[in-house]
């Protein structure tokens, strides 16, 4: 189906909810017609938004639940990666004035990416063995989620801005309140 | 030295100001694999589901009540004739619903959160935020031309 407000049967692929979650433009997308009538497409829509809204403040967590030990561990490796450089003389002191937080950012990195590494991800999407009215539950709380968040899909105010090919423009001398 | 310092407080200080933790979405308490994984055990299970439960009906209604003012917004929107202040009345309503619905939502998890030990609800937070990586990950390969993708 092409992005658009033509109405399709066929629900939306990976590529066109991708194109619409993250508009490759840059500009947002047009909603394909199909969106307003397809809860599923609408839930899959509001879950890739719902997972790029979130990514922004991921980094964050990871590092604050960093323990003290950890970055007690970063600056002693720092300092004693400096210390076996030898004593800074007058050019190593210039060197050093950047080489300091730049080691500083790249062990805060390297923290970061072990992390990542440690934990494998587990399907939290896995409603294959849930009961009909746990499903339904589960589908209520998701709403929950989003509409309390307001992630929910057509949310906003591009979504509540009328698509003016379908506005017929106001006649003149038509007062504004 | 001081550099050193500074970096080191910059990053701790721009991490601190995490908000409301990141809630695990759907009923998790019910999946196999994540009680497994946060070692969850049936008394657990069974008060978490108490606490939905109790919690069910004023959700359903909060959340009905708000895609009703969504819905009277909508039609304000709508309406060629609405003044401004109609419109802002109703925007006022769908906050306030909103608001009440977040509330009724962050109460409930936040029992749930008392029935669970920290650990397990530190790795429980910890493996959705794994997941919604993965996920993006998946998400954002899907944004390539097909040739460009991994094998």
């Amino acid at each position: 189906m092409k992005l658009g407000n033509e109405i399709s049967a066929d629900h939306l692929t990976d590529d066109e909810l991708s194109a619409l979650a993250v508009p490759p433009t840059g500009a947002p997308e047009p909603l394909p017609a199909h969106l307003s009538a397809c809860l599923t497409c609408s839930r899959l829509l509001a879950e890739w938004k719902s997972a790029l809204f979130a990514l922004g403040g991921e980094d964050q967590e990871v590092i604050a639940h960093r323990p003290a030990e950890d970055w007690r561990a970063a600056e002693d490796a720092t300092l004693a990666a400096i210390r076996r450089a030898g004593a800074p003389g007058r050019g190593r002191a210039r060197t050093l004035k950047w080489a300091l937080p730049a080691a500083a950012a790249l062990l805060l990195f390297g923290l970061l990416i072990g992390e990542r590494r440690a934990a494998a991800p587990v399907a939290f999407d896995d409603t294959a063995g849930l009961s009909a009215e746990d499903r339904a539950d589960d589908a209520l709380l998701r709403d929950v989620d989003r509409l309390a968040s307001g992630q929910e899909a057509g949310s906003g105010w591009s979504a509540l801005a009328p698509d003016p090919a379908t506005v017929e423009p106001a006649p003149a001398g038509e007062k504004r309140s | 030295m001081k550099l050193l310092a500074a970096a080191l407080l910059f990053a701790s200080v721009a991490t601190t100001a995490t908000a409301l933790p990141d809630l695990p979405e759907g009923k998790w308490w019910k999946r196999p694999r994540i009680a497994a994984e946060i070692n969850l055990t049936p008394d657990q299970e069974s008060r978490i589901e108490s606490i939905f439960s109790r919690a069910r009906p004023t959700l359903i209604d909060l959340k009905a009540n708000l895609e009703k003012k969504q819905g009277e917004l909508q039609d304000a929107l709508d309406d060629a004739n609405a003044d401004r202040r109609a419109v802002a009345g109703r925007v006022e309503a769908v906050e306030n619903a909103r608001a009440e619905l977040q509330k009724a939502r962050v109460m409930m998890v936040l029992d749930m959160k008392q029935v669970l030990k920290p650990e397990q609800w530190d790795r429980l937070v910890r493996m959705h935020q794994e997941f919604r990586r993965e996920r993006l990950g998946r998400f954002l390969e899907r944004r390539r031309p097909p040739g460009q993708r991994p094998r």
